[in-house]
């Protein structure tokens, strides 16, 4: 009886043991369908390769990977609706001037406000600290203070892992140095910035600055206009309060100086004197006109800048007066310093007189501004003409600028290499730039980008719903052969919850950690957490 | 005749009806929204739905619908929800220039494909068929990408005769308008596009007519002719091409309806600021006005292009009545 009753407990610990050992590795429990999503290899190739790269690294580590490449618009509006059923995607942020401030890339992206369908928080991330440190941000106008907080929402962001940075690319550009001298280079926008055209010098007979570029702009409207090709010509057309200096301060312009009486009330003096194009003066109700008007009217590309607006008046015949609904500290760059100043004479009676539902439809033939270049002609798809604007308070040395735009990266090239252009207006293909290295008359400059190419994470399910799953799986990404095999080396690699560029100095953590391609240590951080492989190699979540 | 003319002007309205219905719904089935290329990535929620509904996309689908055919019956196609102007504006701007581009190609490549099948099937079995057709086949199966490049790198690169890209040398200013497009300057500009395109395009036509032309060869009239003692060449081109010609009507029409669509290929390695890669953006970009205008303007120029076929097939060959 005994025997049998010990036979028994033998032979069910035995059973309970064995369906232990499989109930260890239940299928269930695998790390399968991880899904990434990404552009399709003919729309952006590194985008799609660098998404191919990553998954070979994760299969290595055991996990059941699909790389889902999807038509761009689709891939924006998939991470960004609901049901988010992906795992991971690579996509990327252009970095125009307006994202040296860090605003956009920390609190637009990351905080909780912003996840929701249709927000640009893809990840899912929700953390109390982090939201109060970049609402703080916004608000702290003491630059130095404002600098510590961005430090410290930044330390959050890589400890925690919301996204991976691939890498940030170098703007690789070159100029004709026998035709102008003088060019100045600006991260994130190479030598296509507001200044080189104001400040280069003419060095033979060639003074018109000839710009070839792949793109051409879509509109003259500065209410409608929304891509980096608009506003690379508007804002020359048209004059700004606040210029970004090359040396990304912000700098007083078409305003003579600002006085910040308390953190909410802005007095701007005007610089006097200063003319449209057209001849009319631009007076101080010009401004309060311009913003007002798109106030009134919503611009869409300027909610953000405009929102903490609460009211601009001419207090006379110099001073305009900004008053803020709170403090914002990005005010000075990205609202007076990306604005447009508009002539009322023109743009008053738009609406009725050309019977628009929205002053944003309208043509705006001749793009009459006060900035340092006068529009001249633009004929659609071929070029963009403007001329140097002779009654402008710093008159360019240039005759002019033109714009024209080519059919394809490999015109571009042939246009520089025939001096038939004096530089191009985009970074070029990795592959041009060894060929223009060659050519005699050309100097190649070299700016670092303050966008940046990465892989986000899906935070609302598993894997990445698990931090220590995504601190293992940052090195599991070979940030190196990324740079090397898709830009011939022209990047700087990125690192885990990196959002501001090292090229944008004056807000980059210097601090963070960086990872690299390192299977090993994923694999042991993975141990760590629980994470567990069967004889096969397949990964399973902890128990 | 009258009466004939009035019934294809009423099917083309009713196949106008059916197209436009259904690029309406076609583009609304892809994939991806139109706010994804319309807004900014940085836009927050609120922003997008303004948008939203400053361009009607709120409504239920089949109140778009009936908004859309109200403004079309009306002659208003839409405003792009890209470039906010009206689409036919958006469309009209390049359609000059794809124009200009694809009939100047299609009356060398015509020109040229017409006689040279003619000759071809006159000279049926000897050397000179071989090498054309061959010749043919060959042109028609280079990718224009290929040829067009080739040429660049030829007459642009290598010897600098003719310009590379775009339409003018930058900085051109036209006095006139007529100026604009008959200028040397824009002329060289057109050169190797142009031969690029008629390359291209010179197969089909040479081929048709070859082909129809053989058929024509032992027919009574030809012989007649014969023995009445014609030349061959007169034998040749107004005997038997001109009753070879009506395959190649049917094709050369429905070809420029669909050729001044424009052609990407052409206009991408060229800079050629022409229709066709407008409407390829346009798809991209979900802009639907855009789109569905120029899906609407290529159905219109191909019903219309075969009308006029047809009605000219009754004037090259007294046989067919139109009733």
């Amino acid at each position: 009886m005994r025997a049998y009753s010990f036979t028994a407990v033998l032979v069910l610990s035995l059973l309970l043991m064995l369906s232990m050992h499989t109930w260890a590795f239940d299928p269930e429990d695998r790390v399968k369908d991880v899904m990434i999503l990404s552009t399709t290899p003919d729309y952006d190739p590194v985008r799609y390769e660098s998404a191919m790269i990553t998954a070979d690294v994760w299969r290595e580590l055991g996990m059941d990977v699909t790389v889902r490449p999807l038509d761009f618009h689709r891939l924006i509006a998939d991470t960004r609706d609901e049901p988010y059923d992906f795992d991971a995607f690579t996509l990327g942020w252009s970095g125009r001037i307006e994202r040296l401030d860090p605003d956009m890339f920390l609190y637009s992206l990351f905080h909780s406000s912003q996840a929701m369908p249709g927000g640009n928080n893809r990840y899912g991330f929700m953390h109390d600290e982090y939201d109060r440190l970049v609402e703080q941000q916004r608000t702290e106008m003491d630059i130095d203070a404002r600098q510590q907080l961005v430090y410290e929402a930044q330390d959050i962001l890589a400890e925690e892992i919301p996204k991976l940075t691939l890498f940030f690319r170098d703007e690789i550009q070159a100029y004709n140095h026998e035709n102008f001298e003088g060019f100045l280079v600006m991260p994130g926008e190479g030598i296509n910035n507001e200044w080189t055209p104001m400040k280069i010098e003419p060095l033979g007979d060639q003074r018109m600055l000839r710009i070839a570029s792949t793109e051409d702009l879509d509109t003259l409207n500065p209410l409608a206009a929304t891509t980096v090709w608009d506003w690379k010509n508007l804002r020359l057309i048209y004059d700004k309060l606040v210029r970004i200096s090359p040396e990304i301060e912000p700098l007083p312009w078409a305003a003579e100086s600002w006085e910040i009486t308390d953190d909410v009330v802005i007095d701007v003096t005007l610089r006097p004197d200063m003319k449209f194009h057209d001849g009319y003066p631009v007076r101080t109700e010009d401004v309060s006109f311009t913003f007002n008007y798109m106030m009134e009217w919503g611009v869409p590309y300027f909610d953000a800048f405009l929102g903490p607006l609460e009211s601009v008046e001419a207090v006379d015949e110099s001073v305009i007066r900004f008053t803020l609904k709170e403090p914002y500290a990005p005010f000075l760059t990205n609202t007076l310093g990306q604005i447009p100043i508009l002539p009322e004479h023109i743009w008053e009676n738009v609406v009725e007189d050309y019977d628009l539902d929205h002053p944003e439809q309208w043509d705006n033939p001749t793009a009459i501004g006060s900035g340092p270049f006068a529009f001249n002609y633009w004929r659609r798809g071929e070029e963009l003409r403007m001329d140097t604007f002779e009654d402008y308070f710093e008159p360019a040395s240039i005759d002019g600028i033109l714009h024209i735009v080519y059919g394809h990266a490999e015109a571009v090239l042939g246009a520089l290499e025939m001096n038939q252009a004096d530089m191009n207006a985009w970074r070029f293909e990795p592959l041009h730039i060894a060929e223009v290295e060659r050519m005699d008359h050309m100097t190649v400059t070299e700016a670092p980008d303050i966008g940046f190419y990465y892989l986000g994470f899906n935070l609302r399910r598993p894997p990445f719903s698990d931090k220590a799953f995504r601190e293992a799986i940052s090195y599991a990404v070979d940030y190196e052969l990324i740079i090397e095999a898709l830009l011939q080396g022209y990047g700087q690699a990125g690192a885990a919850g990196m959002v501001i560029a090292p090229g944008n100095e004056f807000w980059n953590n210097p601090d963070l950690p960086r990872q690299f391609l390192d299977v090993d240590e994923a694999r042991y951080r993975l141990e760590e957490a629980g994470y567990r492989w069967d004889d096969d190699g397949y990964m399973y979540y902890p128990e | 005749m009258r009466k004939y003319i009035v019934r294809r002007l009423v099917q083309m309205i009713i196949g106008l009806f059916l197209v436009a219905s259904v690029t309406f719904l076609m583009f609304r089935l892809l994939p991806g929204d139109p706010t994804a290329s319309l807004l900014d990535p940085a836009f927050t929620v609120e922003i997008r739905e303004t948008i939203i509904e400053r361009f009607g996309l709120n409504e239920p689908l089949h109140i778009q619908y009936i908004n859309y055919l109200q403004n079309l019956v009306q002659g208003d196609f839409g405003r792009s929800f890209y470039y906010r102007r009206p689409s036919v504006e958006v469309l009209g701007d390049k359609i000059w220039n794809t124009l200009i581009l694809m009939l100047s190609s299609m009356i060398i490549a015509y020109s040229i494909g017409v006689i040279g099948g003619m000759i071809l099937s006159w000279k049926r079995g000897s050397k000179i068929e071989w090498g054309g057709i061959t010749l043919g086949l060959f042109l028609r199966s280079a990718p224009m990408f290929w040829t067009g490049m080739l040429l660049i790198m030829l007459f642009a690169f290598n010897l600098g005769w003719l310009p590379h890209s775009g339409m003018r040398t930058p900085g051109y200013e036209a006095a006139t308008t007529f100026a604009k497009f008959f200028s040397v300057d824009f002329l060289r500009h057109l050169l190797l596009p142009m031969i690029t395109a008629s390359l291209y395009f010179l197969g089909t036509p040479l081929l048709i007519m070859r082909n129809t032309m053989l058929e024509t060869h032992g027919e009574d009239y030809i012989e007649l002719s014969r023995a009445k003692g014609l030349s061959e060449w007169r034998i040749m081109i107004l005997h038997a091409g001109r009753n070879a010609l009506l395959p190649v009507i049917t094709a050369g029409a429905l070809f420029l309806g669909q050729a001044l669509g424009g052609q990407v290929v052409v206009e991408y390695v060229f800079g050629w600021p022409g229709l066709g890669r407008e409407i390829v953006l346009s798809a991209q970009r979900h802009d639907y006005p855009v789109a569905q205008t120029a899906f609407l303007f290529l159905a219109f120029m191909v019903m219309l292009m075969n009308l006029v076929a047809d009605l000219f097939y009754s004037y090259l060959d007294p046989r067919v009545k139109l009733k």
